[in-house]
């Protein structure tokens, strides 16, 4: 029976450690890699003196210019990474719990999700 | 494209701001909103718009170092970040509608009770932290909002449980509408809540509003994005600058006596409270 409990306690300070290290990459990894595209917009700034823009652009015009590898571009893409980061950080805490099998806390950061996504719907709407 | 100068300015105070951001809790747009208006001469809108991009990345990076360390009180958060994510979007809608100077005398009031509430709060011994006479509340019990944290600066673990998590949540409603109102991260509203209200140990506090704040940012933010209101010289110094800051700021926070952060806190509302006495007088310029 203890060694039950001792195996059960495992599991879930298992489960927790789990989380916290998952939402620790996503966090880290959304301002990492959003840091590295502002930077690379930077240098090819430097390199093309093809000038930034005034404003943040759509993304299909992220697209185009990434693809001709313009740093306005880049830096719109960066900046669109950084601002979905806590998106991605609640999404995969929502799949977390769910397969934890945590429903209550599947509703709850699903609901959180739902009024980020009406955020971003009202954004591009 | 903005000059040089500016672009360099404007890193060197978001570097400042992610110190202070991820020290307090906050996403230091009560800073970058004023600096950005102020000494660089940035329209109030461009600014609240880069603002919210420096709550996300002091959320980011210093919540990644908070949850990794497990300080943050990860159910909680996500159970205000319901109230959170209304409020903003509810801000963003009424900004129109909202006469500014009631509003900013009403916070200043609010802002400066809770700055010497927290003054006057005593030291955070081990007993006060752990101990409770009355049962806990259904709902902190049902959704465990309860939890425990270790404490880098004396070495020890300490659980704690979540009072008056209804009102906690009220409270969260009305951080993200500021957020949605004035391109702030709401943490100056968020960590009283939980620390005053809701008795979360000051570390928790600031940890879990550092975690709470990019989720409510972005709520608010991708409509500035899309409205060209997002100027990405500025923010990518933001970006960088308050990104370099939390590796500084998350150090010092969680080698610090709890009483002290709680301290510099309670400085930092007082400041803000008489920004916001301000801002009712002199609109348009600070905040």
């Amino acid at each position: 029976m203890e060694r039950r409990l001792a195996a059960l306690r495992r599991a879930v300070v298992a489960e927790v450690e789990d989380m916290n290290r998952l939402i620790f990459h996503v966090l880290r990894g959304g301002i990492v890699l959003s840091v590295a595209f502002i930077l690379f917009a930077f240098v090819l700034d430097a390199v093309s003196g093809a000038g930034l823009p005034a404003a943040t652009l759509l993304p299909r015009d992220i697209v185009r210019e990434v693809s001709r590898f313009n740093p306005s571009g880049f830096l719109s893409l960066g900046i669109l990474v950084l601002l979905l980061t806590p998106v991605a950080r609640v999404l995969l805490s929502l799949i977390s719990y769910a397969k934890e099998r945590d429903l209550t806390y599947v509703g709850i950061t699903g609901v959180v999700l739902a009024n980020l996504l009406i955020g971003i719907l009202l954004g591009v709407g | 494209m903005p000059a040089l100068e500016v672009l360099a300015l404007l890193a060197a105070a978001s570097f400042l701001a992610g110190v202070a951001g991820s020290f307090l809790g906050i996403g230091g747009g009560v800073f970058l909103i004023p600096f950005m208006t102020l000494v660089l001469g940035v329209p109030l809108h461009v600014a609240i718009a880069v603002s919210l991009v420096g709550v996300i990345a002091t959320s980011s990076g210093a919540a990644s170092v908070y949850v990794r360390d497990r300080l943050t009180n990860l159910r909680l958060g996500m159970f205000l970040e319901i109230a959170t994510t209304v409020g903003a979007l509810t801000g963003a809608f009424v900004a129109v509608y909202v006469d500014a100077r009631a509003l900013f005398v009403t916070f200043a009031i609010v802002v400066f009770y809770a700055a010497v509430h927290m003054a006057r709060t005593k030291e955070e011994t081990a007993k006060e932290r752990a101990y409770r006479t009355a049962p806990e509340p259904r709902v902190a019990r049902r959704l465990g909002l309860g939890s425990v944290y270790y404490d880098q600066e004396d070495g020890a673990v300490y659980r704690y449980r979540v009072d008056r998590p209804w009102a906690g949540f009220g409270v969260s409603a009305v951080a993200g509408a500021m957020s949605g109102l004035l391109g702030l991260g709401g943490g100056f509203v968020k960590v009283p809540a939980m620390n005053q209200l809701m008795r979360v140990p000051m570390k928790s506090a600031v940890a879990t509003s550092n975690f709470m704040i990019g989720v409510t940012a972005a709520a608010s933010a991708f409509v500035y994005y899309s409205r060209n209101l997002l100027d990405p010289a500025l923010a990518s110094m933001v970006v960088i600058g308050v990104f370099t800051g939390t590796h500084i700021g998350t150090r010092l926070m969680m080698r610090s006596r709890p009483q002290r952060v709680r301290l510099v806190f309670a400085g930092f509302l007082a400041v803000l409270a008489i920004l916001m006495g301000l801002r009712a007088f002199f609109p348009g310029v600070i905040l």
